[in-house]
Formats: C-alpha cells, structure tokens, sequence
C-alpha cells in the first residue's frame, strides 16, 4: 500500500531534516509516529503528501512513485492519500455536509463542480460519511460552528469522501480535551480496521500510542529509532526517544 | 552588594562619573525640548504655507455673503414641477454607478486572485496584475470619463465604463488585501483533496471571502454612487449633467430641486449599504 523508501530531505540551509527513512503501512494498519518537536514527523508527512520535494528516496502508493510524478499525474496519484491536519482545516462559512462533499471535488472535472455542483450520489456518500463520524445531524449546520473534536470529526469524514486508501494525521489531537482526543483516536482506528485503511499517525500523546497503535514508528533526529508492534513496545524505548531528544 | 553599597553606587557618592551622568541628563532635556520646539514651529509652518498656497482669503466669505443669500433666495422654493424631468437622469445616475460597480466586480475578482501573492500562480501574473490594478486606481475616474467621452461620446456609457474601470483599481486591490488576509489552513487542505486550482478556488476561497467581498463592492456602490453624480458634469450624462445644465442657464429652483434629489440619492445608497454590510456581518 504505502511504502516509503530511504526517503532523504535536505534543506537549502544544508540542514538534514530526514536521513534514509523508511516504512510501509498496510491495508487495515494504524501506524503512529513518535517523536520530539523538530525531530522530523511533520516533514515526513508533507515528503509523503510530496508538499515538500525530498532530497532522496521514493513513496509508492499502490505500485505508484509519487517522486517520479509532477503536475497532473501527481495530483491523480495522490489522491489515494488523504490528510487530516492538526489545525482545523475546514472552509468556515459553508456547511459541514459541502466541506466533507469537498473531498470529492478532485475525482470531477471542474467545469462540473463550479457550475453544477457535484453529483447528488456523492453527497448521499457525503452524508454516509458524516453518519461513520457520528455527526449526521449536523449536517446543515456551517462549520465555524463546530467544536474542535466535531471539526476534526468533520476533517476526517472529509478525508473518507476523497475515498483514500491511506490516511495521514499530523497531530490530529493536538488542540483537543482528553475526551475528544480519544474519541478521535477511536475512530482512526475503527476506520482502520472495518475499513481496511492504512492509517499513518503522528501523536505527541504516548498514552494514545500505547492505546490504539497497532505499530508505533520512533523518530529522532529525522532517522527511524525504533519501528515496533505495540506489543513489543517497552515504554523504556519511548523515554529514551524523549530523552535523547532533549539531550 | 550590600544595600549601603548599592546606594553608594547608584549615587551616594558624587564622583565625576554621577556629576557626567547628570549633566547628560540636562543635555538629553534640553535636546528633547529643543526638539518639541522644532516640531511645533513646523507644525505651524505647514498649517500656514497651506493659507498661502489656496491664497485663503476669509475676508471674502464675509464680504460674499451677500451673493450666497441672493443665490439662496432665487433657488427657493424649489422648482417641484421639474421632477418628472429629473427621473430619467436620476435612474441613468443610480444605473452608471450599478453597470460601474458590476463591470468593476467582474474584472476586480480573477485580477485579484492574479495580484494576491499567497495564491497567484506566478510572480509574472501577480506582477502584471498589481500593474493593471494600479494603473486603473492611480488615474482618477474623471479623468477616465474624459477620455472615454472622447472615445464613445457624450451620455451615461462612457460613464459607466470611467467607473468600471477605476473600481477595478479600487476593489482590485482591496479584494487581493482580503484574499491575502484569510485563513490559508483550508485553502491547503483542499488543494491536498486532489481539488483542481478553479475548484479550490470556487468550494474554498470564494466561500471564505463572500462577506468580504459582497461588503467591499457595496461600499464601493455607495462610492459610485457619488461619483456618478460628478461624472455628469464631463458630459458623462445623469442628473449631474442636467445639474450642470441648470446652472449655465442660471434655473437655481431647478438647482435646489436637483439638488435636493441628490441628496436623497446618496443618503438612501449610504443606508442600504450599510445595512446590507451590517447584514452581511
């Protein structure tokens, strides 16, 4: 599904943001990435997205390298990858069920979206992915309404309207209570599992990780520490990541 | 240190290093004031040149009372029975500044997508664009009303066109400010959905900035409005040119009545605009 592959980036300041990086997630797969603040997380989500060139190294997404593609043949791949972002990402002003129908708008032409909408069966779909979130009765409401966890319920449910077959999260729970970062965290990985989606997730949140990862991926100073099933994951390796990166 | 020491050092004892330190302090007042008084001469200096240079002569408007009181007195009462003459130009002047404000709408928005720098698809665009919209608000709308007058002759068009271009200067510029200004986090959520730059643009951007911009262009109506009204007077047609009119032929009931629907005309378009703003909000 996705696979990453000595994946290198170098900034024009010669600092060496990532070093030889590699992983895959597979179908039904939530990933979490670990790490310290500058340790390389974000921007190996943003090479993945390729919002940023990397240096070295290859992404395949289903038998595809999304570093051999430019312009319109990299937006057609790429849109097997969803993201949802730490901040809320959603158009303010229009209605929850039009920002999650958004994640539609790439697989339409654009003289059809602007001057017919899209089809009536994609925002059916629309709906059916707000229901998945738990918002379907929110559906009218206008999204600068929501709350942070609804919005990023929202952003979720619009990331399943672009039908992905991996899904990034780039501090999903970042700005949410407790409460709301678990419900988040439940749904990543139900959609995970029922829908057999690769999840790849970057967290600060340790206790989520242990929680709801099915492998946790350590990073440090943009180079992979450790790449464990959560079951093998000793919470003393967590602490040496932090401490390390501290040091 | 102890205290007596610190007290010491901070100025218990006057050595020539506290005696420099307070004679600098009296240099730093006297410079200050001498500052404060340099301002305020040139404060006064420029208030005066501007008596000068309008050769201000407020002696005149007493001695010109008079005039203004027989201008007055022939313009009273206004000449009521010219109303039905006044509502054609009355319609042309609302409708110059509608066809002005709608032309300038329409070339303002994808020019202010070019001009705004966090969503132009290229430094060339952006830079031709800053020049188009620049050149349309240096040149007053006077100015083009003459030259399109010259172009397509006397009446409401080419008015309608001085304004159409000049608030593609104005709303050019301030719908590129507004889209510079909004929240990028969903235009770049959007574009990563796979969505096309138009479709970013329509499902993102425009929803995001529609108060905006729908505030903008009434406020800018408001302005042609006005405008619409001095455009007149170059041959741009509408209730200005009949007010002028009136004048040459020295018809002030006319003048008193015109002006009157004037006035009425820009508080009416000063009202709805805001309430249609305040709405909006």
């Amino acid at each position: 599904m996705l696979r990453v592959c000595d994946l290198s980036l170098r900034y024009p300041s010669g600092k060496l943001a990532l070093t030889g990086f590699s992983l895959e997630v597979l179908p039904g797969e939530l990933v979490v990435v670990l790490g310290g603040n500058g340790s390389g997380k974000s921007t190996l989500l943003r090479c993945i997205t390729r919002t940023l060139k990397p240096s070295a190294g290859e992404v395949w997404l289903d038998g595809i390298n999304l570093c051999a593609l430019e312009g319109e043949k990299l937006r057609q791949a790429r849109l097997g990858l969803a993201m949802v972002w730490q901040q809320v990402s959603l158009v303010r002003r229009t209605s929850v069920l039009a920002n999650v129908a958004s994640g539609a708008l790439g697989r339409y032409s654009t003289l059809r979206t602007v001057f017919a909408g899209l089809p009536a069966d994609e925002l059916e779909a629309a709906r059916d992915h707000l229901a998945d979130v738990g918002l379907a009765p929110l559906a009218a409401q206008r999204a600068g309404t929501l709350s942070g966890g609804q919005a990023q319920r929202v952003a979720i449910a619009r990331a399943l309207a672009q039908r992905p077959r991996v899904l990034l999260a780039d501090e999903p729970v970042a700005s949410l209570d407790p409460e709301a970062s678990e419900e988040i965290m439940r749904l990543l990985q139900k959609l995970a599992h029922s829908e057999q989606l690769g999840v790849l997730c970057v967290l600060h949140q340790i206790e989520l990780a242990y929680a709801y990862a099915d492998r946790v991926i350590g990073i440090r100073n943009g180079q992979i520490a450790f790449n464990l099933p959560r079951s093998e994951l000793s919470r003393d390796a967590v602490r040496q990541l932090y401490l390390s990166e501290a040091a | 240190m102890s205290v007596d020491a610190a007290q010491a050092g901070a100025g218990g004892v006057r050595g020539p290093g506290n005696s420099s330190g307070s004679n600098s302090g009296t240099w730093g007042g006297a410079v200050g004031t001498a500052i404060r008084f340099v301002l305020i001469l040139l404060g006064i200096g420029i208030v005066v040149q501007t008596f000068i240079v309008v050769e201000a002569r407020p002696q005149d408007l007493i001695t010109g009372v008079h005039g203004m009181a027989d201008l007055i007195r022939r313009a009273v009462p206004p000449d009521f029975s010219k109303l039905p003459a006044a509502v054609w130009p009355t319609l042309q002047t609302i409708d110059i500044a509608l066809f002005g404000t709608m032309v300038g709408v329409i070339i303002a928005v994808p020019l202010a997508m070019l001009a705004a720098s966090n969503v132009t698809p290229s430094r060339l665009a952006y830079y031709i664009a800053r020049a188009i919209i620049g050149l349309a608000r240096a040149v007053p709308d006077l100015v083009w009303a003459l030259l399109f007058v010259t172009a397509v002759g006397l009446g409401p068009f080419p008015g309608g066109l001085a304004l159409g271009v000049h608030s593609v200067g104005m709303l050019g510029r301030l719908f590129a400010e507004t889209i510079e200004q909004m929240d990028m986090a969903p235009i770049h959520a959007l574009e990563l959905t796979g969505a096309r730059r138009i479709q970013v643009f329509s499902h993102g951007i425009i929803p995001t900035i529609l108060p905006s911009l729908l505030g903008i262009s009434l406020y800018r109506l408001d302005e042609n409005i006005r405008s619409s009204l001095v455009l007149g007077f170059v041959g741009a047609g509408g209730i200005g040119f009949q007010l002028l009119t009136a004048m040459n032929l020295f018809q002030y009931q006319e003048v008193s009545l015109l002006l009157i629907i004037i006035f009425v005309i820009v508080l009416a378009a000063e009202r709805l605009s805001a309430a249609l703003r305040a709405h909006l909000d």
